[in-house]
């Protein structure tokens, strides 16, 4: 117990970090909701507008509220957990924490508990825009499959943020992959652009990468009348075969002392 | 019982030997000044005694303990000042303190820590905010806040300015007062000969010189040094027929390194006396251990 404290005290300060940080403020909490906005006053014409997907087709404005929640669950967790752990790494910040008694457990916990309050924050927010603002069902028969994957999402894009840090070896690299990422596949997730317009061959592609699956989820537990519970195997198969692989690389690679050559 | 004990210390990264057998041992409230140039075992030796490296070979106890297999209880008992170790720019002074502190059983109080390093009045700073000798004394806080046995410094006064490194001589005079034991490294000779009660010199993986630096420093086969300005047009060749010791002059400064100094000084104010010459600013160095250093490792002892 006394070590669960230990990991809520540094979840606490890096969650006071986050929120000094600018970059954590701008591109990971406020960007996204500045999109959700343009997108649902661009892109839907009114609210009978409609869009297809998996399940069948579901309002514009719902496509884009769930699809934007999956874009800043991955930046909270793989975009914030690859800058910031490799930032902590090469700058020794890491290797200096090694070194006091703290168990590392409770150092990996506190950095999850952080990402996971940053995706509940995000969540709400976004939901609480479509809702309001643009006139989103959240269907009560789906609520549970929503937090399944909003849950499932956080895990496995947190797993991926640690393990890409094994090739991050400069707070450079941390720095463009992250985004990067989570930017380009955005295009072929059905987050920026529904994958309706998509070539066949490009939203192949995307099926591949879990943030296809978490938008895909998301989609369904705001359609009503669709999925039944809103979950689906092969979204949830995928995604927990990304988060396997996230976990199994950073368990075996994960470094705690800088590795760029010193100069 | 020693602080630390090592024997026959040995280290090899593939074919290369780092370290080639050393032995030290290193008394409990002693501080230890570990010394050498860039390259000859200095950062391997320290982080084998912090845990961090595992050793090839050889005998290693830190407060009784295997450092190769770290444990939590010692952890809590030994407190690190790491070279190139950044905090987090964004907590402030007091947060970083606090967030250190957590980890231990029981810690010192973070404004008394803050007090100690002098750093009281920085204590609502953020980490960003504060100079190079600040963040320093914050790296020594942040090891002294578990109130450890035994610290490492590792080069705790690189880049400060002379006023900010005697602020740091006397912090580490008050560290051993409170009974720490210290184990520090640095280039810088005055700070070893100043603040520690015994050195040792490591060289191509070996220790070649071991004891208290004013020891050390007498048993040092460098010469005594010297130096004096001559009146304007006082030629040097005079000089030279007088005195037997190699001359050296730099500027208006005239250095002789005297291995029998007694007979160099009569030599050169006899010789002063007797035409009238005004020896401005005589003095004469005995060596320190900067010149038993550059003795030991200078360039004529590499390849």
């Amino acid at each position: 117990m006394a070590d669960l404290r230990l990991a809520l005290t540094q979840a606490r300060y890096a969650l006071v970090t986050s929120f000094r940080n600018p970059r954590t403020v701008v591109f990971q909490m406020a960007f996204p909701v500045i999109l959700l906005i343009l997108f649902n006053s661009i892109f839907t014409q009114g609210a009978d507008e409609t869009v297809r997907f998996s399940g069948g087709r579901i309002t514009a404005a719902a496509y884009f509220t769930a699809g934007l929640a999956a874009y800043a669950i991955a930046l909270s967790t793989f975009t914030n957990l690859a800058i910031g752990l490799t930032m902590q790494r090469e700058t020794g910040q890491l290797k200096r924490l090694r070194g006091t008694p703290m168990p590392s457990w409770t150092f990996v916990a506190g950095q999850l508990m952080r990402s996971s309050v940053l995706v509940l924050i995000m969540v709400v927010a976004l939901l609480a825009i479509g809702v309001i603002a643009f006139g989103v069902d959240l269907p009560a028969e789906h609520l549970v499959g929503l937090l399944v994957y909003v849950a499932l999402g956080t895990a496995t894009f947190a797993a991926l943020g640690m393990a890409v840090t094994v090739v991050t070896t400069t707070v450079d690299s941390a720095s463009t992959i992250g985004p990067f990422a989570v930017v380009m596949l955005s295009f072929i997730s059905g987050v920026f652009i529904s994958v309706d317009n998509l070539p066949n061959w490009l939203e192949t592609v995307g099926k591949v990468f879990p943030l296809y699956h978490l938008a895909d989820g998301l989609q369904t537990c705001l359609a009503s009348g669709v999925g039944g519970t809103g979950l689906d195997a092969s979204n949830v198969g995928v995604l927990a075969v990304w988060g396997l692989i996230g976990v199994s690389i950073a368990v075996r690679r994960f470094h705690w002392e800088p590795q760029a050559a010193p100069a | 019982m020693a602080a630390i004990e090592v024997q026959g210390l040995r280290k090899s990264y593939g074919a290369t030997e780092v370290l080639r057998g050393i032995d030290f041992e290193v008394q409990a409230n002693e501080v230890f000044g570990f010394l050498g140039p860039n390259g000859a075992g200095k950062t391997t030796t320290i982080e084998i005694l912090e845990g961090y490296r595992e050793r090839s070979s050889g005998e290693v106890s830190v407060l009784g303990a295997d450092p190769g297999r770290p444990t939590r209880a010692w952890r809590e008992r030994i407190g690190l000042v790491l070279q190139q170790c950044e905090l987090n720019p964004l907590l402030t002074v007091a947060e970083t303190l606090a967030l250190f502190s957590s980890f231990y059983p029981s810690p010192r109080p973070v404004d008394e820590t803050l007090d100690l390093v002098g750093l009281g009045d920085r204590r609502d700073s953020r980490v960003a905010a504060l100079s190079g000798g600040q963040r320093r004394r914050l790296d020594v806080a942040v090891a002294l806040v578990g109130d450890p046995q035994l610290l490492f410094l590792d080069e705790p006064t690189t880049g400060f300015d002379p006023s900010a490194r005697r602020g740091a001589w006397n912090m580490i005079e008050r560290l051993k007062e409170l009974g720490k034991t210290i184990f520090l490294t640095t280039h810088y000779m005055d700070e070893a000969q100043q603040l520690s009660d015994r050195v040792a010199i490591i060289r191509d993986g070996e220790i070649v010189a071991l004891g208290p630096p004013s020891e050390l420093a007498a048993a040092g086969e460098a010469e005594t040094v010297v130096s004096f300005r001559l009146p304007n047009g006082t030629p040097i060749a005079a000089l030279r027929a007088n005195v037997d010791a190699p001359i050296r002059t730099t500027g208006g400064l005239v250095s002789l390194r005297a291995t029998n100094p007694q007979h160099t000084l009569y030599q050169l104010t006899s010789w002063a006396e007797r035409e009238g010459i005004q020896l401005v600013g005589l003095q004469a160095n005995r060596p320190g251990l900067e010149d038993v250093f550059l003795e030991l490792t200078g360039d004529g002892h590499h390849g």
